[in-house]
């Protein structure tokens, strides 16, 4: 199996890191890096939401955290970028400890519409705040290189992308947290800490939000409450996660591949109609919930292990048709 | 400290009004096992619904109640069985899938209000709206807007009804049995799904019925949504999940936080205070105010 993961990760890394040679196209360039942004961000969704079973609804408020701190580090303080996009991953880690402290012992319903609240609330807190702007956001320097925040880019996402792997598939964390997601109290009578699992998924979770939302800000150079802490980046997290496919670390690839394509073409051809994107975004979750509850990813795979087990079946019985006519 | 008698009238006459969406909302709970997240959308198409057949009929608000009751009712009762599809499925986690079911319905319902309606902010009028009660005694005076006194007596007619359809009848019996053990009140002969459907219906109706009332007395905006689910949320927690009989007081509770607000200090403050009271609470007292939620 780590062979066969290797074998597939490491020729799309080498053609990842070699398309700004071939793209010379800034604009595409851009778009490109947006996508990674985005499975990034749908990545670290799914950290909660698919292994732990948690809905975090206030993902966009970690991604805002990130930039905004990133941001008034830079602006106010005067620090260079390099300090500054750490310090957004760890405010987004502590953000998160603080709310789920009181949230992650409840019920996953309380977890979701109090992280939904929290969103709420820290938009509220950047709309009145003096050092964040108020409504009128804050602007960066601009540095214009996109090679360098293509690289950046790609370089958290991956590194965050090999970290999930190895934590979620290859190591007991992963089974750790899908028991919980399963049955609560059965993983507690196992052993495990529900509790300070959770929070450490959350907290995965949270901090390379934190760092996308402050390479974000840099790189768009301008954040306000609307843009970075609007609902659209947990709406977006969540159609990505749920339409590709809930606890896989593919199915969220797919997902933000598909889902983000579609934006970009529809805000590049239908920007006249920017709320039909809000009812369609709606439409595919419902949607997704309703015929693919395990997404398209874990549609298809369940597709091709249904066949595989249906030829196991037919071989097993040939083999062995007087014995297991019990069953 | 002259405008705190003031202040704390329009919170029990604001909160009134709450309660009825808090017990509609804790009921699907109780039935459905999930937190629909479209409360507040139903609450915004309710108070649309009574905004425009106000503006076509001409009839008042308060005689369309039954209207937007029915219409609304009926919409619920049609919605429930996708609901319950979800949460039936034996794919995945079902209670997760139900709850992103009604999360994507609201985003849904958001983005079909904001191109229907448009960004603008209404009120709908009354017969009540003019009017006002005025009192003054030991240096204090205190105004009660006649629209607000007919919303809490709604709201108190409305609990009443509810009271009397849960504990006195047996679609009542049901719905508590349903509440308290799914499979056992299955095995007992109660219809999980109709009561489901029915249960959904009510609370839909009741939302929209109460969503008029706040196009009344408040203000009727496509992006009032958010505001009320969190609302809801706030009482029902406050109350205890699932237990009807605090969900009054944490109404009355989240009414005098807001008018004191709008009162004393800035009204876009509100949601912060709120969210600040939810954290507390969740974090000395996850089940409610009483310690009687579950």
């Amino acid at each position: 199996m780590k062979d066969k993961s290797i074998r597939w990760g490491l020729p799309i890394l080498l053609v990842l890191i070699a398309m700004p040679a071939v793209i010379h196209d800034a604009f595409f360039l851009r778009v490109i890096t947006e996508a990674i942004m985005w499975i990034g961000l749908a990545l670290a969704f799914d950290v909660l939401a698919g292994y732990t079973g948690y809905l975090n609804f206030g993902h966009g408020a970690f991604f805002g955290l990130g930039a905004y701190t990133t941001a008034i580090l830079m602006m106010q303080a005067h620090w260079p970028f390099a300090l500054a996009l750490p310090m957004g991953g760890v405010l987004a880690g502590v953000g998160a400890f603080v709310a789920g402290l009181p949230t992650l012992r409840l019920k996953g319903a309380y977890f979701a519409i109090a992280t939904w609240a929290l969103s709420r609330a820290v938009q509220q807190l950047a709309l009145i705040m003096d050092i964040t702007g108020g409504p009128d956001g804050m602007r960066l320097p601009s540095f214009l290189n996109p090679q360098f925040f293509y690289y950046l880019m790609l370089a958290i996402v991956s590194v965050t992308f090999a970290l999930l792997w190895f934590l979620l598939e290859r190591s007991p964390f992963g089974l750790k947290l899908k028991a919980i997601r399963e049955d609560d109290q059965g993983a507690m009578a196992l052993g495990l800490n529900p509790t300070k699992l959770k929070m450490q998924a959350f907290i995965l979770s949270a901090v390379p939000t934190g760092i996308l939302g402050g390479v974000y800000a840099y790189w768009i150079t301008f954040i306000d409450p609307a843009s970075t802490l609007g609902d659209l980046v947990s709406d977006q997290a969540l159609v990505m996660v749920v339409f590709g496919g809930m606890g896989t670390l593919i199915g969220p690839v797919i997902g933000a591949l598909l889902i983000f394509a579609f934006k970009t073409l529809f805000w590049a051809y239908l920007s006249d109609f920017q709320l039909l994107y809000l009812i369609i975004l709606g439409a595919v979750i419902a949607l997704s919930v309703v015929f693919i509850p395990n997404g398209l990813w874990g549609t298809l795979r369940g597709l091709r292990f249904q066949k595989k087990d249906d030829e196991k079946k037919d071989e097993g019985l040939a083999a062995k048709l007087p014995q297991s006519e019990g069953d | 400290m002259e405008l705190l008698p003031q202040a704390l009238m329009d919170g029990i006459l604001l909160g009134g009004i709450y309660i009825t969406i808090a017990i509609a909302f804790s009921l699907t709970y109780g039935v459905m096992h999930i937190i629909d997240f479209a409360v507040g959308e139903w609450i915004m198409f309710g108070a649309f619904a009574g905004y425009y057949l106000n503006k076509w009929t001409g009839l008042d608000p308060f005689l369309l109640l039954p209207v937007v009751f029915i219409i609304f009712a009926l919409i619920g009762y049609l919605v429930q069985p996708v609901i319950h599809r979800v949460l039936s499925g034996n794919k995945g986690n079902p209670l997760l899938m139900g709850l992103v079911f009604t999360f994507g319905l609201g985003i849904m319902f958001q983005g079909i209000a904001l191109t229907v309606f448009g960004f603008y902010s209404n009120s709908t009028p009354s017969m009540f709206s003019e009017g006002s009660f005025f009192f003054e005694k030991f240096g204090f005076s205190l105004t009660i807007s006649s629209i607000r006194l007919a919303g809490l007596i709604y709201a108190l007619a409305i609990t009443a009804a509810l009271h009397y359809l849960l504990k006195k009848t047996n679609f009542g019996l049901g719905v508590r049995a349903l509440a308290l053990n799914r499979d056992s009140a299955g095995l007992m002969g109660v219809n999980g799904k109709q009561t489901g459907s029915l249960v959904y219906g009510l609370y839909v109706g009741v939302s929209a019925m109460t969503g008029v009332l706040i196009g009344c007395i408040l203000s009727v905006s496509a992006q009032m949504g958010p505001e009320y689910t969190i609302f809801a949320f706030f009482v029902v927690v406050l109350a205890g999940m699932g237990y009807l009989a605090g969900v009054p007081w944490a109404a009355l509770l989240l009414g005098m936080v807001q008018s004191i607000f709008l009162i004393y200090f800035n009204p876009g403050h509100t949601l912060l205070a709120v969210f600040a009271i939810l954290y507390i609470i969740l974090l000395i007292s996850p089940r409610g105010l009483f310690g009687r939620g579950v």
